[in-house]
């Protein structure tokens, strides 16, 4: 592959992304791909298990749309979004202050064959469950999040295709 | 898609900067091989532009009134790692007031709030991957992070690509701000090539004269569009 131009670095959204990313009026909103509704929902915490109240997360999957969620004053986020037909993950992508880069994680849902999908393979058994949802109630996953410390969520670097 | 060149980006754990303290991961990213779910991402047009969105000197203005500071526009463009135009990227934008005060409610510097700016625009590139915003010069702002830091004046940008691996979100600083060599934010960048590289040129030949200076900002997500197959 021919590079010609380095990639912009990035810098951490600070404090106040809400302004840019989430506001009041002229909100940012994809249409769903049709199938079954789905929330997903979950808490983030820092390094310290403390709720980290000014977050943002994305997710994203083909099949299954893209939303993005503030975190409230409890460290909480909630999505709407459309259950993937066929994959057994969705892609979350969090940022905030204190955050450098974006940190790249995924959700997987406890109800398929997770254990068989290839990302599980690059990771420790003891580390699985930081990715796997447990379901609330009917069509409501719950996946909490955590920076750093015990039970530190797994965070992925994605890999180039043939470099 | 190339892999994040973290010769550019920032690790996760910089202690000059307090947030990340508490907010860095220490078990080391995962390789992942990438799939369908990360070399596509969420489609943007014109319909979420609204008409005032690349002008925050009026977009949040009273009728007849404009938001107080210097008058620029930035403008540049968003391309892959070829140097090829990257077209209908949606930009995302906030930053501070011309007295570096947010309009947000935690921020609580004693700066005055201007009632005519709000501080938010959105744009979306054109065919080439340019795009083009007017502004006023955001403030330098003080913040927490031991006994006296501050900000260079900058502004926020997040940036969507034709891939959710492209999320960006950087920081735009300005050419010539002595700010720049003093803040813990900027310091967490792993050298001096990557602040230059998010370092705004003053550029006269697009200056709107007895208006507006401008600023050139370009903007190279990773990886590259595939080319079609010839058959």
């Amino acid at each position: 592959m021919n590079v010609s131009r380095p990639q912009t670095p990035s810098q951490t959204a600070g404090p106040f992304l809400h302004i840019g990313m989430i506001p009041s009026t002229n909100t940012l909103i994809q249409p769903l791909p049709p199938g079954e509704p789905i929330t997903l929902h979950g808490t983030i915490f820092d390094a310290e298990a403390a709720p980290v109240t000014d977050a943002l997360i994305e997710m994203w999957h083909p099949e299954a749309g893209w939303v993005r969620s503030a975190t409230d004053g409890e460290g909480a986020w909630q999505l709407a979004a459309t259950r993937p037909a066929t994959a057994p993950f969705v892609n979350l992508w969090i940022i905030a202050r204190g955050i450098n880069t974006p940190l790249q994680t995924r959700l997987y849902f406890p109800d398929t064959d997770w254990q068989s999908d290839p990302a599980m393979a690059h990771i420790p058994e003891a580390r699985h469950a930081t990715l796997v949802a447990s379901q609330a109630t009917t069509g409501a996953y719950r996946l909490d999040i955590r920076l750093g410390g015990e039970a530190e969520t797994v965070f992925f670097d994605l890999k180039g295709e043939d470099t | 898609m190339t892999p994040l060149d973290w010769t550019r980006h920032p690790p996760a754990l910089t202690p000059g900067y307090f947030s990340s303290l508490t907010r860095s991961p220490r078990e080391g990213l995962i390789p992942l091989d990438p799939t369908e779910a990360e070399l596509t991402g969420p489609v943007f047009g014109t319909q979420d532009i609204g008409e005032m969105d690349a002008d925050l000197i009026h977009n949040a203005a009273s009728p007849d009134a404009m938001a107080i500071g210097p008058r620029i526009l930035v403008h540049g463009r968003v391309l892959d790692e070829t140097g090829r135009g990257v077209p209908d990227a949606l930009l995302e934008i906030w930053q501070a007031n011309a007295g570096g005060r947010y309009r947000h409610a935690r921020d609580g510097y004693l700066a005055p709030l201007d009632p005519d700016f709000s501080g938010f625009g959105r744009v979306l590139t054109d065919e080439d991957g340019g795009y083009r915003f007017d502004t006023v010069m955001p403030g330098a702002y003080p913040f927490p992070n031991g006994p006296n830091a501050w900000r260079p004046a900058h502004i926020h940008f997040s940036v969507f690509g034709w891939a959710f691996a492209q999320r960006l979100v950087t920081q735009m600083y300005f050419e010539g701000d002595p700010m720049i060599r003093h803040c813990p934010i900027v310091a967490t960048l792993p050298s001096a090539e990557a602040v230059d590289a998010l370092t705004a040129r003053y550029d006269p030949d697009h200056d709107r004269p007895m208006d507006a200076r401008a600023f050139r900002f370009d903007i190279v997500l990773r990886g590259r569009r595939a080319t079609p197959m010839e058959t």
